[in-house]
């Protein structure tokens, strides 16, 4: 049972931050509620004023730009949105791909990106993902609007680079190349995976050898991240090389792990299934190029 | 002995599918009952600790709160309750032993407003020091989870022990020492939880000397019958009446929240609803936990010469129905095989966790799990088949493997020997895969005391009153089977009522698998009651003799083919457009019930897995499943509770655990305690021997539990032979695989010597 | 929410349709939409619960979607058509799910079953004919605990097939 709150109904996002602003530690952004609305029921949280972005003009939506080969995903975008959109589809898969899988087909025709990134969750999928990608997040204050690095968006566990009268308006991702293929492995028998594994990886135009690799390790520690240490391994391996570097690049990435003991498993078996799963989807981006 | 059946043993579509497929099935929380109050509980949130004062006057205060509940009144009662050791409060008095344990309760005008009030209870703990596990609570020296003997307790129960049971015959030490070999293996067994989904939910109203409840209780007059006594009415003032119930698996056997709700509803002086959410249910019961420890003689040929077993069930703070799964236990263990010499002792033990009580099956998933993954790795030590190990020391049909026991009346061997075939065992398995089966029996049935009224009315139609409870089993629909078959009505005419103690006459409980056969041939023979006196009936109306009269399709014929409808014989009889006739038909123990069990309930199981031995992550890609019933008075309820079963069983088997950390449950929803999920689903066949040799109606026997027994050990055994490991502690969660997996290749890379 | 609710206690005025039927409500914007289904519409049938969107017992469809009522507003339904299992059936007319539950016994508590058929309804809305894969990962957020789901997903087969054979 909720505690009593608010709805606000803003119709721009300084009007929205304006609100936050003035209610402070009492307000909170609400776009699916798909987790805010959970810890509220928990008693973990209280809020006496919610924040519906979704009354925002705009913020819902979901473009192509076929010149600059950007995919703009505005923040109150639903997972099953992201998931059947045509252009997301044909030129980002890998999205589809993993959207498909995120928790229930409930929570996905509810649940926002906006809202699963910036609730940071531990143990979930599109953060990950979103890594292997040139992607940056925008972020909407009351005075101005700023742009953040994937890589930087993620600072804690439940924690995120955006201050709290921001709104992520979008999240905006390049298209990948005609040589670059991606793979996304997620493991785990509880209702959030223990842990994901997303690689891109980049051939080089002849196809002999690693041009790029980007490896990002989620779910396991308080963020998910990437793993440059792997990664170094990888780049520039000529394809006869790249069995043999995998299993050292598989064995940084579980050094790099930043794993915790939890109800989902200990750090130490956590460490070993980010070696397993990053061979695994490595070597599934690999079979993509055939 | 060929009858032709009409009714039973036909697909008959339940008599609840319209209701629960198009939402209008009520269950408890469904109901508003005029004036209801919401109740809300407040939780202690210590596993142990001494109660040194409660505070309620702010909660009292809130507008909307119409009474709040504490120990302070409960001074007029006899607050304690439990079926076999009464050591159970209503709510907490002077001591909480478990963290959950209820503490205060609040009965408000809506349930934000009683939730509310709980903040506003101020509660005074001096934490104690818990024991939150076998060991702890085993330690010399331990802190006592129950301080004075309650009500009920053994006399010669020690420390933490609540109950011991024993099975012994011959001298088995002795025996082992002579063996040819002897095997030694320890099982852990995990605490799991229910999760009907319906959390128990109760609707109470006390005010003057009558108490009615509407609850979600499996058995409503041992519910009453603790009402009556703990509240001083007599049992005629005592009404309690059960809805459709969202699930059972034993969660609501027994008397669980409804003395808090009467109480609570004492106190406030209007009817009261208290309604668990799926966390607190967490919170009320469970399965109890074992460490299983057996020790098995055989001789040269693997035949069984001697068994030790030890078994420790963690029971919790309070012993519920943890005395009669220990007694169970320590049978169950030993499995339907021979063995002449046997010493099985089973303990409960109180912790300061959640109370465990009666699940599915009760003491047999640890128990046969155990056993059976033994006997596979006694088969392997001596380099036998499994399925011939096992044939050679299955009871055979007719036997008893104990002197005070029912024969066994299944082909335990022939069963074992159809699921091998299914699973296709004597294929080669693909590499990392791998095969298992099992068999386990449970002596089934509970007390067979049940009554039955069925009343045939002036149009015809007929209504079954009893009190089984519809916890999704069928049961009304298998009794109306079995009553339209007796009156010779079609289905469609028969009804059967809720159960209501003001309406629908005794029954013991529902459960252990009983009521098909007890609660059937009750029903049968209140039809048998019914036709005598229609019989007298039709005769007078026809004036004939009532010799030779055909019951058929809701028509009397005399010989000379003159004949009356059912209505037109009882309206006849009455002189008038109404009146009914009413039999009645009861069942009691003794006689054709004993030696016990009833009967026995055979499951047998057998799996195929693959393994991902990178991962751990064990997959059953089939699953066989077969079941002994008699006769199935319905086949797809019948096949529909086998695979409830085996699918339920693989919950513990490869995903279900509580866990604790420092007394407080950790995952107690369900986004951390996972179960069967559609995806989980191997390809699943289930088959079903139909001897006709039960003590039921038409030799149907009952069914339901048998299923889940085998899950854990086929797929144990199975995970075995994919990749050569044995875990013997459940759930095979992918980490305990990848560990045991790890485990062995260490061992392996130790050189000899 | 009834007579204790102070007046201070802030609330929302909603419109929304529910099944077939519109209705204006006055709801604090807390109250989820099981609770005002249940509750002030007494439409019992979407059941509470997990309460963490896991069980899928309270599926409802809004605007032909599955969405957990335990936790979404009913706020957010205004404007919106709300399907819960009491609309399904056209008046004795049975929805071909909620017959082929029944005739392959694909229920027994019942207490999944509102929000089961709801869900499947989703499903062969989206996929008329979807392969058993695509069955069990659509349903693999409604919970059976008594039926083990081999009977649902036959049913729900069944189903397929009945509506394929109703639309040709």
């Amino acid at each position: 049972m909720l505690r009593p709150f608010e709805m606000h109904q803003p119709e721009s996002v300084e009007a929205a931050s304006a609100l936050v602003g003035r209610y402070g530690d009492e307000a909170a952004f609400y776009a699916g509620g798909t987790e805010l609305l959970l810890v509220m029921k928990e008693g973990l949280v209280r809020y006496r004023h919610l924040v519906d972005l979704k009354t925002i003009p705009g913020l819902g939506a979901l473009d192509y730009d076929a010149a600059s080969r950007v995919l703009r995903i505005g923040g109150t975008v639903t997972h099953r949105a992201l998931e059947r959109h045509p252009a997301v589809r044909e030129r980002f898969p890998i999205i589809a791909e993993v959207e498909r899988q995120v928790a229930n087909v409930r929570v996905r025709n509810v649940g926002t990106i906006g809202g699963n990134l910036c609730f940071a969750e531990p143990h979930a999928d599109p953060g990950t993902l979103f890594l292997t990608f040139d992607a940056e997040v925008e972020l909407a204050g009351p005075r101005d609007v700023r742009t953040v690095p994937m890589g930087a968006f993620f600072t804690g566990a439940y924690e995120t680079a955006r201050q709290p009268d921001e709104v992520l308006t979008a999240v905006r991702l390049r298209e990948g190349g005609p040589h670059t293929r991606w793979a996304y492995m997620k493991f785990g028998i509880h209702e959030r995976p223990t842990l994901g594994v997303a690689v891109a990886l980049t051939l080089d135009a002849d196809r002999r050898g690693v041009e790029d690799v980007r490896i990002a390790v989620g779910c396991v520690g308080p963020t998910p991240a990437r793993v440059p240490a792997a990664e170094d391994i990888l780049r520039g391996a000529p394809l006869a090389e790249v069995d043999g570097r995998l299993e050292r690049a598989a064995a940084a990435a579980a050094a790099a792990a930043d794993a915790v003991d939890d109800l989902h498993g200990s750090a130490e078996y956590k460490v070993e299934m980010v070696k397993v799963f990053v061979r695994r989807a490595f070597r599934a981006a690999a079979a993509r190029f055939s | 002995m060929a009858e032709t059946l009409r009714v039973v043993g036909r697909p008959v579509p339940r008599l609840d599918g319209l209701e629960k497929v198009t939402g209008r099935a009520r269950y408890t929380v469904d109901l508003v009952v005029p004036g209801m109050a919401h109740g809300a509980i407040l939780r202690s949130p210590l596993p142990r600790a001494r109660l040194r004062g409660i505070d309620t006057s702010r909660a009292e205060r809130l507008p909307g709160v119409v009474a709040v509940l504490t120990a302070a009144d409960l001074g007029d009662i006899d607050p304690y309750y439990g079926q076999v050791i009464r050591d159970r409060p209503v709510i907490a008095i002077d001591e909480v032993r478990y963290a959950g344990e209820p503490v205060a309760a609040v009965a408000a005008l809506d349930p934000a407003t009683a939730r509310e009030a709980l903040d506003r209870i101020e509660v005074d703990y001096e934490a104690l020091p818990p024991v939150l596990d076998l060991d702890a609570a085993l330690a010399a020296g331990a802190p006592r989870v129950h301080t004075r003997r309650p009500a009920g307790a053994p006399p010669e129960a020690e420390g933490n022990i609540c109950f011991h049971a024993r099975v012994a015959r011959g001298d088995p030490e002795a025996a082992l020492a002579g063996a040819a070999h002897v095997f030694e293996h320890t099982f852990t067994f995990p605490m799991v939880y229910h999760y009907a989904m319906e959390p128990h939910a109760v609707v109470a109203a006390a005010e003057g000397p009558a108490v009615t409840v509407w609850t979600s209780a499996q058995h409503p007059f041992l519910v009453r019958a603790d009402l009556a006594r703990m509240f001083g009415r007599a049992l005629e003032q005592v009404r309690v009446v059960v809805p459709y119930v969202g699930g059972g698996f034993g969660s609501k056997s027994y008397t669980k929240i409804e003395p808090l709700a009467v109480a609570l509803a004492r106190k406030a002086g209007r009817p009261v609803r208290v309604a668990l959410s799926v966390a607190e249910a967490c919170l009320t019961t469970r399965r109890h936990a074992a460490r299983v420890v057996l020790r098995t003689g055989v001789d040269r040929d693997g035949r069984l010469v001697a068994r030790v077993a030890t078994i420790w069930l963690d029971t919790g703070a309070y012993a519920d129905n943890g005395p009669r799964v220990t007694t169970k236990a320590a049978r169950r263990v030993l499995g339907g095989y021979r063995c002449p010499h046997v010493r099985s002792d089973a303990y409960a033990v109180y912790t300061n966790t959640v109370p465990a009580g009666s699940f599915r099956a009760i003491g047999a998933p640890q128990t046969i799990w155990a056993c059976e993954v033994q006997m596979d790795l006694i088969a392997q030590a001596l380099g036998l088949d499994p399925v011939e190990l096992r044939a050679r020391n299955l009871g055979r049909r007719g036997e008893a493997l104990f002197d005070h026991e029912r024969p066994l009346d299944a082909d335990l061997e022939a069963g074992l020997r159809r699921v091998a075939a299914a699973i296709g065992w004597d294929r080669p398995a693909a590499p990392r895969t791998g095969r298992g089966l099992a068999v386990g029996i449970t002596d089934a049935g509970a007390e067979p005391v049940a009554s039955a009224i069925v009343r045939l009315h002036a149009d015809g139609s007929a209504s079954v009153h009893e009190s089984s409870t519809e916890l999704g089993q069928g049961v009304r629909t298998v009794l109306a089977q079995i009553a339209a078959e007796a009156l010779a009505l079609p289905v469609e005419r028969v009804g059967v009522v809720a159960s209501d103690t003001a309406g629908t006459p005794y029954d013991r409980s529902t459960g252990a698998s009983r009521s098909t056969t007890v609660m059937g041939l009750a029903v049968e023979a209140a039809c048998q009651e019914v036709r005598a006196q229609l019989a007298d009936a039709a005769a007078a109306a026809l004036g004939t003799g009532t010799g030779s009269l055909v019951f058929e399709a809701g028509r009397i014929r005399a010989p000379d083919g003159r004949e009356v409808t059912y209505g037109e014989a009882v309206r006849a009889f009455f002189a008038g457009p109404g009146g009914e006739l009413v039999g009645r038909g009861y069942v009691r123990g003794g006689g054709r019930w004993t030696p016990p069990p009833l009967f026995w309930e055979v499951g047998w199981g057998a799996a195929e897995v693959a393994v991902d031995e990178e991962t751990g992550q064990v997959r059953v890609a089939r699953y066989a499943s077969l079941a002994d019933v008699g006769l199935a008075v319905n086949p797809p309820l019948a096949e529909g509770q086998d695979e409830g079963a085996a699918v339920m069983g693989l919950g513990h088997t490869l995903f279900e655990a509580l866990r604790y950390e420092a007394g407080q449950l950790q995952n107690g929803t369900l986004v951390d305690y996972r179960v069967p999920l559609a995806e989980d689903l191997p390809a699943l066949a289930t088959g079903l021997v139909e001897d006709r040799n039960g003590p039921g109606a038409h030799g149907a026997k009952g069914m339901g539990e048998g299923a889940i027994n085998p899950v854990a050990p086929a797929v144990t055994t199975a995970l075995a032979r994919a990749c050569g490991v044995v875990v013997t502690e459940l759930p095979l969660t992918p980490e305990r695989v990848w560990r045991a997996l790890r485990r062995r290749r260490a061992e392996q890379a130790i050189p000899a010597g | 929410m009834d007579a204790a609710a102070p007046a201070a206690r802030p609330v929302v005025e909603i419109s929304l349709t529910v099944n077939g039927r519109p209705h204006t409500l006055t709801v604090e914007p807390r109250e989820t939409l099981l609770d005002v289904l249940r509750v002030r519409l007494g439409l019992t049938g979407a059941k509470l619960s997990c309460d963490v969107q896991v069980c899928g017992a309270c599926t409802v469809l809004v605007d032909g979607l599955p969405v957990s009522a335990c936790t979404y507003l009913a706020y957010e339904a205004r404007g919106r058509q709300v399907l819960t299992i009491e609309g399904l059936a056209d008046g004795d007319r049975l929805h071909p799910l909620q017959q082929a539950f029944i005739d392959h016994a694909a229920f027994q508590c019942g207490y999944c079953t509102p929000g089961m058929i709801l869900a499947a309804k989703a499903l062969l809305d989206e996929i008329p004919r979807p392969t058993a894969d695509e069955v069990k990962h659509y349903l693999r957020g409604n919970i059976c605990r008594c039926t083990g789901y081999k009977k649902i997903l036959e049913a729900v087969a069944a189903a397929a097939e009945a509506l394929a054979a109703r639309h040709g």
